[in-house]
């Protein structure tokens, strides 16, 4: 279920023009932010303070379940899970062996740790290859559920429905949990910032974006969401150990499924994916329930239930957009300046005359429906092979079984001679298969430079804390960016390029892979004369130069006479034709094929 | 006996909660997290009912009536809106069920409320008594069920219902008016939703936050069934058991959350749940 | 061919300009192409030239972009699939195109509004297909190929429609079948002055069937003319590699 969230909310991670002063930014803000913080506790009363103190911690767990969903685009109810584990674990430690420093850094240890541990099988059980983002906010949902039972069932060690009170605190006044927790936010805030705005944090967006491109890119998204789930819930249940040791109680509420929605409300309403959005939202929402809720409990309910239904509809960016919407109409220029490219030296590839793909004996069928029968097929280096047939005839499908290991089919499939039966297709990546979808696969919220770094990620980790000035990309990549006219449109996000933008982008962020194989699904599609006769000069140079073996799908005919070394013909899931394109130009067989009327 | 009487009335319950759901889902392809709030309208239509003198079980048809009519404004004014958004539709008809219950709440407050019996007593089953509202129950699932299933296979909109769920896309290219199916088959699902609300006010208390607990329980249902009907039915008889049976021979609590944890394990094991069988 | 074309103008389908796509691809680029009443116009082209698409913007699935098309004078830009459908306009799609897992009369009901015209209708369709009336009760998939698509053709013909609009219909099928479509087509042209338009990559069926024949090539009309001695080779220039 593909979510369209306006991706506007990543034009303010990306700052202002001015690289030095911007990299200071977040830094800059934290501080001030802390020493506001600090100095606060001094004016505000002490109900404020007390209130404030709540508020920041949970604004801390709200910029968890932001970087989940609104970076991520994993819908989560079980942050409040992982916080009310941690929490608990703090009072029951602390009920248990009393407040030594000793067993209170034993209890931050462990309401870090044992979320962390659960966030683990959680993100295990969640994610997995062909996983949906539904299942996971199903699971995220039973967490809560299940956690509170285990509290209510826990008798004298969880205080069961009563919760845990009067356990030993950090000996701290409330100024000083105020500034604990003030702390605590700027802290995770500033770290999620330098985050998201950093390469790394691109991967996040990424991951949202498009999931299968990620993979198909060499990445492994189920490690990357495991991971990211278990480091939150380690984040949340440190806020968890700040909160039982402000407020000197826990109770099941704070593990709930309801605290969970609650989480993701705030975070809709101040706009996900912002960071300060759901920050501030959090802290304003929940001192104003403080304040309005005890005089009118219910209709302050009923307001914030309208305005986050109203929001959903009308304002999915939440309220942070609609800052942005009155800001952006000052003429404040902020697009980030794009790196500069270089050029990496490529990668020796051993040419030899071995097959570089061999298929034996393909078939697969959907129940009953056979779409490909006993299809042999070898591709060398160098190769440029199309594959072409009527509708229907498998050609799809065929390149589905090429690049996905975990397709089931029978026969076998060998890349440079290792079997690709039961691989993910990022293993596959890493055999050096490269794949092109037919409608073109990028990551539109993302510009063209940063889609080209993610495409090297699986070759040079992306730092979490900065962005690098130079994109170091093969010869090749540079060639087909000039050519393309991509190259002077590196800070473009890529939902703002043209169709033929975007296959050539595709088409760059594949071969930024340094592949062996490359595996082409319709690539001239919906292009223009000028753009088709670009790729297809682009195509013929990655194999005659270059040694690539390119396999391609293509329904344009003239196109494929000109650049292909060998023509396959693919009718009603058989292979009926494999030679040279004058073989099969001449073919009786292929002109009653395309006439109509020939059967297998 | 009494404790497969006990699996039989528990997945029968179960069923009656889960079924609008299934119906929502299986056509608008939308998770209707404003379930339980329809459950919670259908309970205090018996509420009202009772306080209107009327007949206790009049309060079924009425709660039928106005949980489809108020189903219907929020399909025209919420759903629709977000169709392709269905990850914000979870979203958008939780705050719904937020809004309601507070509005429930503003009429009513926030108390337990009573309902009249719909039916008191006990049966005499093998030298026992059993709960005759029970028995009820059962038999209004197996009612519920039969006429689903008839609307379902015999009449024309269960006709166009189904080609919904089958191919959309078709359906459209046929000349179908999608956009009605999805209005009246939401209005059907919300419409059950209150009429399960009746029939569980003897056996929970009524109060504004009362469909919250069964929303969850049917919502892992109705993932586990897709959007098939008979495997609903199957995955209740099956969660209803292990439901009663944990309850019984290990512990209640365990037995609150056995739907959802092993409906999350099917759906890990088998991404299609029960409908694939 | 029985000339039953009307010249006025305004009569059939009339698309002007036509421009369709997804997203920011545009498949169908500036067509313009008339279907007068009882004509039947073959379209032809290679795969991927945009031929399913036409059909699907001129029943309102694929939104128009620029252009105009008209039905009987009256202009049909925007309006629903649904109307559409209860102007008359029949659609025999390629792709997914029946419930497999309905029966076959379940089928041929959902191309009616109401059952009323049930009986009415399924005698009509009897008519070019009798192997569907003992088979009523058969679940689609089912059937075999050939069976299949006279189903998707017997579908699209219950409400009598206007204007057919017809995709593949040949595809994989063998000359014997492909012989009855082509009867039951001339026939329900004969009998209800039916224009259709037919999308299709077998020559052999486009030149029995239609008057005239347009090819379409990256979304554009690259060449049209009538059924005469020269169609065979033109149309072959524009289908094979």
């Amino acid at each position: 279920m593909p979510e369209t969230v306006p991706a506007a909310g990543l034009a303010a991670a990306r700052a202002s023009g001015r690289p030095r002063l911007a990299r200071a930014a977040p830094l800059a803000v934290a501080l001030l932010a802390a020493m506001a913080l600090w100095v606060a506790p001094l004016v505000l009363d002490t109900f404020a303070v007390n209130v404030l103190t709540r508020s920041m911690i949970y604004a801390v767990l709200a910029v968890t379940v932001d970087l989940l969903w609104g970076f991520a685009g994993i819908l989560t109810f079980g942050q409040a899970a992982f916080f009310g584990i941690g929490a608990y674990a703090t009072a029951m430690l602390l009920s248990a062996q009393g407040g030594a420093p000793h067993w209170m850094a034993a209890a931050a240890a462990l309401a870090v740790v044992a979320p962390l541990l659960l966030g683990l099988a959680v993100g295990w059980l969640s994610f997995y290859h062909r996983s949906t983002p539904l299942y996971a906010s199903v699971i995220s949902l039973v967490v809560p559920i299940v956690v509170t039972q285990g509290i209510y069932s826990g008798g004298e060690r969880t205080g069961s429905s009563s919760g845990l009170v009067g356990f030993d605190v950090l000996p701290l006044e409330i100024e000083g949990f105020f500034r604990l927790a003030a702390i605590l936010l700027v802290v995770v805030t500033l770290a999620a910032w330098i985050l998201v705005r950093s390469d790394a944090g691109r991967l996040l967006v990424a991951l949202r974006d498009n999931e299968a491109r990620c993979a198909y890119l060499g990445l492994n998204p189920r490690r990357l969401q495991i991971g990211l789930t278990a480091v939150l819930a380690g984040v949340a249940g440190l806020a968890g150990f700040v909160f039982a040791n402000a407020s000197g109680v826990v109770a099941p509420e704070n593990a709930g499924f309801l605290f969970g929605t609650e989480l993701v409300i705030w975070v809709a309403l101040g706009g996900r994916g912002t960071l300060v959005g759901p920050v501030l939202g959090t802290i304003a929402i929940d001192y104003l329930a403080a304040n309005l809720s005890g005089d009118l409990p219910f209709l302050w309910q009923l307001l914030l239930g309208t305005a986050f239904v109203a929001i959903i509809i009308l304002l999915p960016g939440g309220l942070a957009e609609l800052a942005r919407r009155a800001v952006s109409v000052l003429p404040l220029g902020r697009r980030a300046a794009a790196p500069r490219l270089a050029a990496r030296p490529a990668r020796a590839a051993p040419r030899n005359e071995a097959p570089l793909l061999s298929v034996e004996g393909l078939a697969k069928s959907y129940g009953s429906l056979t779409v490909l029968e006993s299809i042999d097929l070898t591709v060398r280096a160098g190769e440029l092979v199309s594959l072409v047939g009527p509708n229907g005839a498998g050609k799809t499908t065929l390149m589905r079984c090429l690049s996905d290991g975990t397709e089931p089919f029978r026969g076998s499939v060998a890349v440079a001679g290792t079997a690709t039966a039961g691989l993910t297709p990022n293993r596959i990546v890493a055999l050096g298969v490269g794949r092109k979808f037919q409608v073109a696969s990028v990551f539109e919220s993302l510009s063209v430079a940063e889609c080209l770094r993610l495409a090297r990620a699986a070759h040079e980790a992306p730092s979490p804390l900065r962005r690098a000035d130079i994109l170091g990309l093969p010869q090749p990549v540079l060639d087909i960016l000039r050519m393309t006219g991509l190259d002077a449109l590196m800070a473009e996000p890529a939902r703002l390029l043209s169709h033929g933008q975007k296959q050539a982008l595709e088409l760059a962020m594949v071969m930024a892979l340094e592949p062996r194989i490359i595996l082409l699904d319709e690539p001239t599609a919906g292009l223009t004369k000028a753009e088709r006769t670009t790729i297809g000069t682009v195509l013929k140079g990655l194999a005659a130069d270059l040694g690539i073996a390119v396999v391609l799908v293509e329904h344009d005919l003239d196109f494929v006479r000109e650049i292909s070394s060998r023509i396959v013909v693919l009718h009603q899931g058989r292979l009926v034709l494999d030679g040279t394109v004058e073989e099969v130009v001449g073919s009786a067989l292929v002109r009653t094929i395309y006439a109509g009327g020939a059967h297998a | 006996m009494l404790l497969l009487l006990d699996i039989l009335t528990t997945a029968a319950i179960l069923f009656v909660v889960a079924i609008g759901l299934l119906a929502v889902f299986g056509v608008l392809k939308i998770i209707n997290f404003a379930h339980g709030a329809w459950l919670t309208i259908g309970a205090y239509c018996a509420v009202v009912t009772g306080k209107l003198g009327l007949n206790p079980w009049a309060a079924l048809p009425i709660a039928f009536v106005v949980g489809a009519a108020l189903g219907g404004l929020a399909e025209y004014v919420i759903i629709r809106p977000l169709y392709r958004r269905p990850l914000d539709a979870i979203l958008a008809t939780w705050g719904l069920g937020i809004v309601v219950g507070q509005l429930i709440t503003l009429a009513f407050g926030r108390d337990v409320q009573l309902t009249p019996n719909l039916l008191s007593g006990t049966v005499e089953i093998l030298g026992t008594g059993y709960s005759a509202y029970r028995l009820v129950a059962l038999v209004a699932a197996l009612v519920i069920g039969a006429v689903f299933a008839l609307v379902i296979e015999r009449t024309r909109l269960g006709l166009s219902a189904r080609a919904v769920i089958m191919n959309e896309t078709l359906a459209r290219s046929l000349g179908l008016d999608t956009a009605r199916v999805r209005l009246v088959v939401f209005m059907i699902g919300a419409g059950l939703a209150a009429l399960a609300g009746v029939l569980l006010t003897p056996l929970t208390s009524v109060d504004p936050t009362m469909g919250v607990g069964w929303l969850i329980g049917a919502f892992m249902l109705v993932m586990v069934a897709d959007t098939s009907f008979l495997a609903l039915a199957a995955a209740c008889l099956v969660f209803g058991a292990a439901q009663v049976l944990v309850s019984t021979f290990v512990s209640p609590v365990l037995g609150s959350i056995a739907v959802a944890v092993l409906a999350a394990l099917v759906l890990r094991i088998s991404p299609k749940g029960f409908s694939r069988a | 061919m029985p000339e039953t074309t009307q010249r006025d103008g305004t009569g059939g389908l009339v698309l002007d300009g036509v421009s369709s796509g997804y997203g920011a691809v545009a498949i169908v680029k500036g067509v313009s192409l008339r279907v007068g009443p009882g004509e039947i116009v073959a379209l032809l082209g290679k795969n991927g030239m945009g031929k399913t698409t036409l059909l699907k913007t001129i029943l309102g699935l694929v939104a128009l972009r620029a252009g105009s098309i008209a039905i009987d004078g009256r202009s049909v830009a925007g309006l629903s699939p649904a109307r559409l459908v209860a102007l008359g306009i029949g659609y025999a799609p390629q792709e997914q195109p029946l419930f497999q897992d309905l029966s076959i009369r379940d089928n041929l009901r959902l191309a009616l509004a109401s059952d009323r015209l049930l009986p009415e209708a399924l005698d009509r369709v009897f008519g070019h297909f009798p192997f569907l009336k003992d088979r009523l009760a058969q679940r689609a998939g089912t059937l075999s190929g050939g069976e299949q698509k006279m189903l998707i053709l017997a579908r699209a013909l219950m409400l009598r429609p206007r204007l057919l609009l017809i995709d593949e219909i040949s595809e994989g099928l063998q000359p014997s079948v492909v012989d009855r479509i082509a009867a039951a087509l001339t026939a329900e042209r004969a009998a209800s002055g039916t224009a259709m338009l037919i999308v299709e990559q077998n020559l052999g069926f486009a030149l029995k069937v239609a008057d005239r024949w347009a090819a379409l090539k990256l979304g554009e009309i690259d060449d049209e003319g009538g059924i005469d001695g020269t169609a065979r080779e033109r149309i072959l220039g524009h289908l094979s590699v």
